[in-house]
């Protein structure tokens, strides 16, 4: 997929040389005997195409993937497939996920042409009433090409209208996203990150976009060359995600994860809670964004992604495809269908899932990264304790160590917490 | 540019927020003023971002803790945490795109709606070294702060004008408020007395501000 045959990640996701100074330094190395590497990758299949999961995920779990076939493995650590497929199964599966969003895209581009075209827009196309929007001083842009738009009159639909509406907001932060890497300098590349937004937001309206939803798609279009399985595992990765996206008048979904955070701390550390509370941090509004990209603003891009898969690999559950197929036919069952749980069914359970299927926990709000930002605070308590006299204070030193993690090592940290955190929540 | 202070040290503390419309450069705003940087790659804020500068204000050290927003329209959601206790706000605004000059007046509403009606608020016309491709006046903006009292001053958080100027602005008038009301405040140096209006945007103030200013091309 990419050109460069050296496993140097630097050459999979190159920085532009006057950006270098710009963003955090790389730290991802892959490690031989220990990071997934594109032969192991291979042999794990068997003939017709089963994979064996449970060596998969003990790989990543101890080293990451090889940034050559991220994008793969990630499509199975998502849900995307059934490791329990064959080849050919899958390749159905794709074919028609392909065919799916192919119409998708065309039913936007009926209501906006621009998408698809390798242009995308950055000022408003209608206003808040619905009507095209003429004034040419909303159009200063040079990405605003007017001609290309949608003609036609207001648009009356209340669910278009949100949509047509998100458009701008989606290309104002296309711009800005990880405009660092070699990558994003092509307008089309930066084009296809608007056009599978746009069409998810569309697909998804229930959320629609919402800001930092950009900064979970662009590894995707980056790792996956086809641009309907980039969306579809963007749309994966959404799929527990996107309640942190759900906004309303009075607040915004992440807020839920916010309060488990609160009650984690809380339950391991109450001093800490306290002393949080009193420099008006008891909100943990700080960890915000690292719930709701993955702190991936808090890491390179590289060791961001090295993140994710370890975190993934860390709460894969053997039934995650079973139970979206099942959620997309709409068939009505109990949710987990688990069968009876033997030993070699626990084996393709990351370890984070497996203490919870263990313990009987299947707490949607309660994913690894609340943990992962529960550990960290852990890690800094004493400084916390003693330094952090405001908000800002906790700001920075939280921040002081995120850059400085080992994704890994951080993840095994946050797995104490959580250990930690259910036995004494069960007292 | 000045010494920068140890944070741990200071009279003062205000909070002041940075809003207005996704794209008009708060971010950049903030980090010029607290960093001295500027990133042309920066990216769209998440949520709420923090950060700090002590100034010398007068004979005092007042310390900024300066709370910067998403523009987005969906994160309003976290609006009530955002403004509370806020004594101080720049609603900015891109001077070469008129629907977030448009926009400022929904903005202002949002402000006065959570905030005390003590809050110093300064209008913001950033990005003011696009000359070529200005699509808000001058007179514009001037005309629209003295109507609604609130300061007003143009950037660039590029070129670095007026930045300094515009939040030194802010924390002093923050600072002549506090002044003002020093015998109510007690021992809790930032928190602003609650019921009596004060008038710290008054016409006179504005005009000596807009000396100040020195943008217009």
């Amino acid at each position: 997929m990419k050109n460069s045959a050296s496993g140097e990640p630097d050459s999979y996701f190159a920085i532009r040389p006057e950006c270098q100074g710009d963003v955090p330094k790389a730290r991802f190395k892959p490690k031989i005997g220990k990071t997934l590497s594109a032969r192991r990758w291979h042999a794990a299949f068997s003939q017709d195409g089963h994979l064996d999961i449970a060596g998969v995920l003990r790989r990543i779990q101890r080293g990451g993937v090889h940034p050559s076939i991220k994008g793969v493995v990630w499509e199975f650590l998502l849900g995307c497939f059934d490791p329990n497929s064959t080849f050919n199964e899958r390749n159905e599966v794709r074919q028609r996920r392909r065919e799916q969003y192919d119409a998708l895209k065309a039913e936007c581009q009926k209501m906006v042409p621009i998408i698809g075209s390798g242009k995308f827009i950055t000022a408003a196309i209608i206003n808040d009433d619905g009507q095209p929007m003429q004034d040419p001083s909303t159009s200063s842009d040079p990405h605003d090409n007017i001609g290309v738009m949608s003609s036609n009159d207001a648009v009356s639909d209340k669910k278009v209208i949100q949509w047509k509406l998100s458009l701008h907001q989606i290309g104002l932060d296309v711009v800005r996203t990880d405009r660092a890497l070699v990558f994003y300098e092509s307008e089309i590349n930066q084009a296809k990150l608007w056009d599978i937004l746009s069409v998810y937001a569309w697909v998804d309206n229930d959320i629609g976009y919402v800001q930092g939803m950009n900064d979970i798609c662009s590894p995707m279009v980056i790792l996956l060359e086809n641009e309907a399985d980039a969306f579809w595992c963007f749309q994966h990765a959404m799929r527990r995600l996107r309640e942190n996206f759900r906004s309303s008048s009075s607040s915004i979904g992440v807020q839920t994860q916010l309060s488990t955070l609160s009650e984690i701390i809380k339950t391991v550390d109450p001093k800490l809670h306290q002393h949080l509370e009193e420099v008006d941090g008891g909100e943990y509004l700080f960890a915000f964004r690292m719930l709701m990209v993955l702190f991936r603003r808090e890491f390179s891009f590289i060791d961001g992604l090295y993140l994710w898969e370890v975190m993934w690999a860390m709460e894969y559950n053997p039934n995650i495809f079973a139970s979206y197929e099942e959620s997309d036919s709409n068939v009505a069952t109990g949710k987990n269908v688990a069968p009876k749980i033997s030993n070699k069914l626990l084996k393709q359970y990351g370890k984070f899932e497996r203490k919870n299927v263990e313990t009987g926990r299947t707490d949607q709000n309660s994913p690894l990264a609340v943990f992962l930002v529960a550990s960290v605070l852990e890690t800094k308590n004493k400084r916390l304790l003693k330094e952090a006299k405001g908000l800002d204070d906790v700001v920075k030193i939280v921040g002081d160590i995120t850059g400085k993690l080992d994704a890994r090592k951080a993840l095994n940290e946050a797995l104490k917490i959580h250990k930690k955190y259910l036995n004494k929540a069960k007292k | 540019m000045a010494a920068y202070r140890a944070d741990d040290d200071y009279d003062y503390l205000f909070k002041v927020v940075l809003i207005g419309d996704s794209g008009v450069g708060k971010s950049n705003l903030l980090s010029r003023f607290t960093r001295n940087e500027f990133s042309l790659e920066s990216k769209s804020t998440i949520g709420v971002e923090f950060a700090t500068r002590s100034i010398r204000v007068d004979d005092k050290i007042v310390k900024a803790q300066i709370w910067d927003t998403a523009g987005q329209e969906r994160y309003r959601a976290i609006t009530s945490a955002y403004y509370r206790g806020a004594v101080g706000a720049l609603l900015v605004y891109d001077v070469t795109r008129h629907v977030t000059f448009k926009n400022v007046e929904r903005w202002l509403k949002e402000l006065r709606d959570h905030t005390d009606s003590n809050i110093v608020i300064m209008l913001i016309g950033n990005k003011a070294d696009l000359r070529h491709l200005r699509a808000v006046s001058t007179e514009d903006a001037k005309a629209f702060a003295e109507r609604e009292n609130t300061f007003f001053m143009e950037t660039s958080a590029l070129e670095s004008m007026n930045v300094e100027n515009a939040f030194t602005e802010v924390l002093t008038q923050i600072h002549h408020v506090v002044s003002r009301k020093a015998l109510d405040i007690g021992d809790d140096p930032a928190a602003l007395p609650k019921g009596q209006t004060i008038n710290v945007g008054s016409k006179d103030d504005v005009s000596a501000v807009k000396k100040v200013g020195c943008c217009s091309s």
